[in-house]
């Protein structure tokens, strides 16, 4: 084959690959003389050599716009584009004639000629006879029949250092379809992915840095490499390492890694740090302050394992892990709009349809499958039954729930997943756990995946759609017709169907459907055909005004330009269509990320061999992405961090261990609760935050637990639960009514829980990435903590209250609400939700909803007699709370309460007697609690999970 | 161990954590890094108010009135003269014709989006909205580019109607909001910075202490981990904007001289723009306000007439006028717009009709920061359906904006997930606006 020929001369056997052919020896040797008379390839050789020179980085000619007028693909890979602009046209950087003049030497060589990327080149390198023969040999493009790529090898596999400075020198050799084998070490680029562990430099030589362990990355043609380095921290390796107790798998395969890096894992946590870590983990609450002394005074052996079985069952468990599934899939009220005809309700459908599933133990891969097949209609129904069937469910009165239904279809309705290509990056995103969206424009810089990758992957997703479904067309304005809304569209429409759904009737529903394939969904030719007829038209009318214009005939001039500007209109809307079409719409074909090529004619919806794709034991991403994002959730970081970037360049820590959990998780039948209880039992899991010496500085190899600040909703539970009533407190972990990881869909809703999930950081599910999250700290979370008037309320008053409850037991009498009143800040909020109400009224008038505006009413009335009151002059704090401690008071049993109910544990005899002096020194026990709360709540120990 | 990597292959350099336990607090250390590294620039304006008009005005009705157009576009108000020479708009801004000479005026601005989010989205960050990544806010830009004292909250929003959101910069750089509006005359609290439920500092300071010897369980381990030691120095921040009492005197309105309140007018929108006057009086970078009901599809000339043109007239005169009382207005820009501007032609779907959603000619107002005022930048056509010339569109005003805040909007940030993001990709600053 052609790779062969001309190097045929060059092949020197140097050492035998693990193949066993011979390997071609390198650019560099083989340019290394002056006479020499090889032919580079250009994708083998030339457009390597301008990624190891820097030429087409993003700062250079790779940018979008190009430098001083010449562009390259950024990242290489687009062999056709790079060759084009280097070698062809007006601007060719080429010349055939005297090579060595050719703009694309001179330019680099010397400042002569103003290069801003500089001296890259210089003459008589290597580098420089590579360039010359090629332009030479006449600057060939790519032939049509290139061999491809099939395996980059890369030796050593793995390096182990045990001193600073030392080096290794990595070696990289291309194996082509066609047999040949080649060494492309001063062709390829490297990386390592934290120089603080070990550096590379240009030519692969790797030197060793700080303890730790990393990888090194080695980029060549399309693929990408990676290779782990390692420098233990200790001596404690092999022999020197001490005995670790390792349970389960997970523990074997973690202390594994940690032995070949002398990391030692801390000390089995104690039972309170266990019980308040797994209680927020798993079910996002916090215990009560009875759940940890129960727990505290089991003595049986099995009482962690009991404790996770009994969390996996808890409504908190169904609740918080929904929410995180609708993060991933990217359930977003505001994206919703107008997707079913009652505000809001689509977010509650979705959360409601994964509750249901979550909370049954549903595979997640059935799961997934009632999401990524999705159609509004149930099996066999059809529009009239299935608006029937919406409409009995938005009924107010209904009992039954969304969730019932076979499908999840408003995943393909959101407003900002209609594109195809929009859909193939959120797609990859929530299901594969990668990002492709950088190939949308270039070659993936951190994986394989090309631009051509993903187009062809864009096909899959050009037969779904959302609205009303022609085929259903006649149902569809029959029904509108027999409700007299004949001809009413958009607004005007959605106004009148929240009303005609209260009073009972059907109403119809807007649906996403699967578009069956055309028999003929290729029509190049006949586009090109239309095309080439529309050209000529214009020619002729351009010919013809040209005429006119010599005569008098006005109005036929007038009448030709109008008939040339419609025509020219025509051409480029034709375009604009094709290219939707280039695009992926309408596609015959489309390819699995990595995958086989689907002839998507043969399905009645494109959607349905991507599903079983994902399910393929061999799709490398599916599974492993979610066993990856679970793990995340517990560990503070993913196996593969970040977790939802699952790229070459970005390896596992633990690849054994990925791999255990991902083949487990599958094996049992995609069991959700499966993996949780896999991960929590381990040792790993439960073991304490509190570092020894030699695992301090470790973040990424779970040798420890990791103090992490609790995500938005959590946070903003615990503080209701840590501060309210024990009453209370309790039906938090029995009702999710009202609790922040159970609201359905994110968004800009106006609630008072949601400029603290807001700063906090809660997902706002719209970016396809995981840290839409946030889990950092800031200054107005501190400053919420510490006194906004929503966390100072929740101690302070209401009967539901902690303290009202302690003063009530104290006195007979609930606390009074003085703090609350005849203060600026209650004022303000009373005036605030009253302006807020007249809003909410004004909206249910228009909806035509009289009950609610019923409702609202008469919670205004309240808000404006509160506000009154307030008005009223503030009564002596002191005459108010002169009916305290009528009763002897056990401050220390207080205390431990108050400990109990924030930290999930009991004060040490220090913070016991510290307290103690603290309350001692208020007015009365009930002002001292509410100090020692305050402090309480605001130490890192509450806002943290540990 | 870790490092974040970006799309275009360089790596985070300034990400990358030496040691460190967890990524909570990540950002803080950047954050801290680049001020103790004296990198923070020093802005032409020290400070910016961005006042949104949600709804979109109808630019024909307010300043760019075009009174020689057909009856079914003109309109029924008529232009006065200005205290600026050649500079006319709308006879129901009286106020604001007497201090024409302190903002200017933009015309002929132009895009695309008609639907209110995007739009919004769009004036709000001076980007075309993505659908796949949350572009900044001016004033969480702002707080990222700048310090301020360490009393006072650098980013406020007035009310809770604000769209100045941190999109992709993190939660780190959200604007405190005060929810509320305050009233004319009353005190006015705001979350998290007036003493709440009764509070006094003496009993904060009691808590203080009392919190210092509890919260001991991390001793040790803070300088390991980043979110602990953020936490801590979150944690000496807020506590010295609770106990200050220039940040609550700042937020209360009532204090302010009943002389220079009076022009305020007293209601809501005039609040907040006195508010604004005391906050970046204080100290405070950024403020950002807003005045809806601009969405005027039926009955647009009373509407404007009756609700929305008097308290814009007030407040904003108010504002411009008060700011250079107090000797502010070179220091701090101001920058108004809605989210697009009205059909030139009148729709007839209530008696006197109405304007419909436009965005391919709007007005814009920038004030302050080097802004010369008394002057028109720009041309509409003559039914004003188009910009005359090219036009502008909202990512110029942002790039210019951001100039006058010392800020350079060609600078680089990086998105989440390591994308680099040019804060306003397309836009050019507007140098007429500044001779």
């Amino acid at each position: 084959m052609w790779r062969t020929f001309s190097l045929a001369a060059a092949i020197v056997s140097l050492a035998l690959p693990a193949s066993g052919a011979e390997v071609i020896e390198p650019v560099n040797k083989r340019f290394a003389a002056e006479d020499v008379k090889e032919v580079p390839d250009f994708r083998t050789h030339v457009a390597p050599m301008l990624g190891r020179l820097g030429c087409n980085s993003r700062s250079c000619h790779g940018s979008f716009q190009g430098r001083g007028g010449l562009r390259l693909s950024l990242f290489g890979f687009d062999f056709k584009m790079d060759h084009d602009n280097l070698a062809t046209g007006e601007d060719s950087r080429i010349n055939l004639e005297t090579p060595a003049d050719s703009l694309m030497l001179l330019k680099p060589i010397s400042d002569e000629f103003g290069h801003g990327g500089g001296h890259r080149l210089d003459e008589g390198s290597w580098e420089h006879r590579l360039f010359i023969n090629w332009i030479k040999s006449g600057a060939k493009p790519v032939p049509a029949d290139h061999a491809d790529l099939t395996r980059l090898e890369v030796t050593p596999t793995e390096i182990l250092f045990n001193k600073q400075g030392q080096t290794r020198q990595l070696r990289v050799i291309a194996h082509w379809s066609d047999g040949s084998s080649e060494d492309v070490t001063p062709l390829s680029r490297f990386q390592s992915n934290s120089g603080q562990v070990a550096g590379i430099d240009q030519a692969g030589l790797v030197t060793s840095a700080e303890p730790g362990d990393t990888h090194l990355v080695v980029f060549y043609d399309s693929e990408v490499v990676p290779i782990p380095v390692v420098r233990p921290v200790t001596d404690r390796i092999g022999p020197k390492y001490p005995k670790v107790p390792t349970p389960t798998r997970i523990d074997t395969l973690v202390v594994e890694k940690l032995r070949k890096l002398g990391v030692v894992p801390s000390d089995l946590s104690d039972d309170a740090q266990f019980l308040r870590r797994v209680s927020l983990d798993l079910t996002g609450t916090l215990p009560t302050a009875t759940q940890v002394e129960t727990f505290l005074a089991d003595s049986s052996a099995d009482k962690r394992t009991r404790k996770i079985d009994e969390l996996l069952e808890t409504p908190g468990y169904a609740a918080w892990w929904t929410t995180r599934l609708c993060d991933i899939t990217g359930n977003n009220d505001d994206n919703l709009n107008n997707v079913v005809p009652v505000r809001g309700r689509a977010s509650q459908d979705w959360y409601d349809w994964i509750h249901r599933r979550v909370a049954e133990n549903v595979p997640y891969d059935e799961l997934v499958s009632g999401i990524v097949t999705a159609v509004s209609r149930d099996d066999g129904e059809s529009f009239t039954d299935y608006s029937k069937a919406m409409s009995s469910l938005y009924n107010p009165d209904n009992k039954s729930s969304y969730s019932e239904r076979e499908h999840m279809p408003h995943y393909w309705a959101r407003r900002n997943f209609r594109q195809p290509t929009d859909r193939a990056i959120g797609f990859a995103y929530t299901f594969l756990g990668i990002r492709i969206q950088c190939a949308q424009c270039h070659k993936h810089p951190f994986d394989q995946w090309t631009q051509n990758d993903f187009q062809q992957f864009t096909g899959f997703f050009t037969r779904v759609s959302s609205g009303t479904n022609p085929a259903s067309r006649e149902e569809y304005d029959k029904l509108q017709k027999s409700l007299g809304l004949e001809g009413k569209r958009g607004n005007q429409l959605r106004r009148e169907l929240p009303r005609l759904l209260r009073e009972g009737k059907t109403v119809p529903f807007q649906e996403v459907y699967a578009i069956a394939p055309r028999r003929n969904a290729n029509n190049g030719n006949k586009n090109n055909k239309n095309l080439k007829r529309m050209k000529q038209q214009v020619a002729q009318l351009e010919a013809s005004i040209e005429k006119l214009k010599e005569g008098d005939d006005k109005k036929q001039l007038a009448d030709k330009q109008k008939q040339l500007a419609a025509a020219k209109q025509r051409i480029k809307r034709f375009a604009a269509q094709a290219n939707r079409r280039r695009n992926g719409q309408g596609a015959a074909t489309a390819k699995l990320l990595g995958g086989d090529v689907v002839k998507l004619t043969e399905h009645a919806d494109a959607r349905e061999p991507l599903m079983q794709w994902l399910r393929d034991p061999n799709n490398g991403y599916f599974a492993r992405a979610f066993v990856n994002r679970v793990w995340a959730n517990y560990f503070n970081v993913g196996i593969v961090e970040p977790p939802d970037d699952l790229s070459l360049a970005n390896p596992p820590s633990n690849k054994p261990l990925l791999d255990y959990l991902t083949q487990g998780f599958i094996d049992n039948g995609y069991d959700m609760k499966w993996l949780h209880r896999e991960i929590t039992s381990s040792r790993t899991y439960q073991l304490s935050w509190q570092p020894n010496e030699t695992n301090a500085k470790d973040d990424l190899n779970f040798s420890h637990a990791v103090p992490r600040r609790l995500p938005a909703e959590i946070a903003y539970d615990a503080l209701k639960s840590a501060t309210a009533s024990d009453a209370i407190a309790l039906a938090m972990h029995g009702s999710m009514e009202g609790r922040a990881i159970a609201i359905p869909g994110a968004g800009i809703r106006r609630n008072s829980t949601s400029y603290a999930l807001q700063i906090f950081g809660r997902s706002v599910r719209d970016t396809n990435c995981d840290c839409d999250r946030s889990s950092d700290s800031s200054l107005l979370q501190t400053v919420f903590l510490r006194n906004d008037n929503e966390v100072l309320t929740m101690i302070d008053s209401g009967r539901d209250s902690w303290l009202s409850q302690v003063n009530r037991e104290l006195t007979g009498k609930p606390l009074a609400t003085a703090r609350n009143t005849g203060n600026q800040r209650g004022a303000a909020n009373i005036a605030r939700n009253i302006a807020n109400q007249k809003r909410r009224i004004g909206q249910a008038k228009k909806d035509g909803n009289d009950k609610l505006v019923k409702r609202l009413t008469q919670q205004l009335k309240r808000y404006k007699s509160r506000s009154q009151q307030t008005q009223k002059p503030r009564k002596q704090k002191t005459e108010e709370k002169s009916t305290v401690e009528t009763k002897p008071a056990d401050k220390a049993s207080l205390v431990r309460q108050a400990y109990l109910r924030t930290l999930s544990r009991y004060p040490s005899e220090a913070e016991l007697s510290r307290s103690i002096s603290y309350v001692d020194g208020e007015e009365n026990i009930v002002d001292g609690l509410r100090g020692l709360m305050w402090a309480l709540i605001n130490t890192k120990e509450f806002i943290v999970n540990h | 161990m870790a490092t974040f990597k970006t799309c275009d292959g360089m790596k985070r350099r300034d990400f990358i954590r030496v040691g460190a336990l967890g990524v909570g607090g990540l950002s803080l250390a950047n954050y801290l890094q680049m001020t103790d590294a004296g990198e923070v620039k020093q802005p032409r304006a020290k400070a910016g108010i961005f006042i949104n008009l949600p709804g979109g005005p109808s630019h024909m009705d307010t300043f760019d009135l075009k009174p020689d157009a057909p009856k079914e576009y003109r309109g029924t108000f008529n232009p006065i003269q200005t205290n600026a020479s050649g500079v006319e708009f709308c006879e129901h801004l009286p106020k604001l014709a007497q201090c024409a000479d302190k903002f200017a005026i933009l015309r002929g601005v132009t895009h695309t989006l008609g639907a209110h989010a995007l739009g919004s989205e769009y004036v709000n960050t001076g980007s075309r909205p993505l659908p796949a990544l949350e572009y900044p806010g001016y004033g969480s830009v702002f707080t990222k580019e700048h310090q301020g004292p360490a009393d006072l909250p650098p980013f406020v929003t007035v009310g809770n109607t604000s769209r100045q959101k941190p999109g992709f910069l993190g939660v780190k750089y959200a604007a405190l909001a005060t929810g509320a509006t305050p009233r004319a005359g009353q005190p006015f609290g705001v979350r998290g910075v007036s003493l709440g439920n009764g509070l006094t500092v003496g009993e904060i300071e009691k808590r203080q202490s009392l919190l210092g010897d509890l919260d001991k369980t991390f001793a040790g381990v803070e300088k390991n981990n980043q979110l602990l030691d953020g936490l801590d120095r979150f944690s000496q921040q807020a506590y010295s904007i609770i106990t200050s009492k220039r940040a609550r005197a700042a937020f209360d309105v009532s204090k302010e001289s009943p002389d220079f309140a009076k022009p305020f007018g007293e209601d809501a929108f005039g609040m907040s723009c006195l508010l604004a006057t005391r906050l970046v009086e204080a100290g405070v970078g950024f403020v950002s306000l807003s005045l809806g009901g601009w969405d005027t599809h039926q009955d647009n000339f009373t509407r404007l007439k009756e609700r929305n043109l008097p308290p814009l007239d007030t407040g904003l005169s108010a504002l411009l006028t008060g700011l250079e009382q107090k000797g502010l207005l070179d220091t701090t820009s101001v920058f108004v717009t809605g989210e697009f501007g009205r059909t030139p032609k009148i729709n007839t779907r209530s008696a006197e009709g109405g304007r419909d959603h436009y965005p391919r000619c709007m007005f814009m107002l920038m004030a302050g920061g080097g802004v010369r005022g008394g002057q028109v930048i720009g041309k509409s056509d003559d039914k004003a359906t188009l910009p005359a010339a090219t036009g502008y569109s909202p990512d110029d005003a942002a790039a210019t904006f951001y100039h006058s805040l010392g800020i350079d909007h060609t600078k680089e940030y990086h998105s989440k997930t390591g994308r680099p993001i040019t804060i306003v990709r397309n836009g050019q600053v507007i140098k007429e606006l500044f001779s």
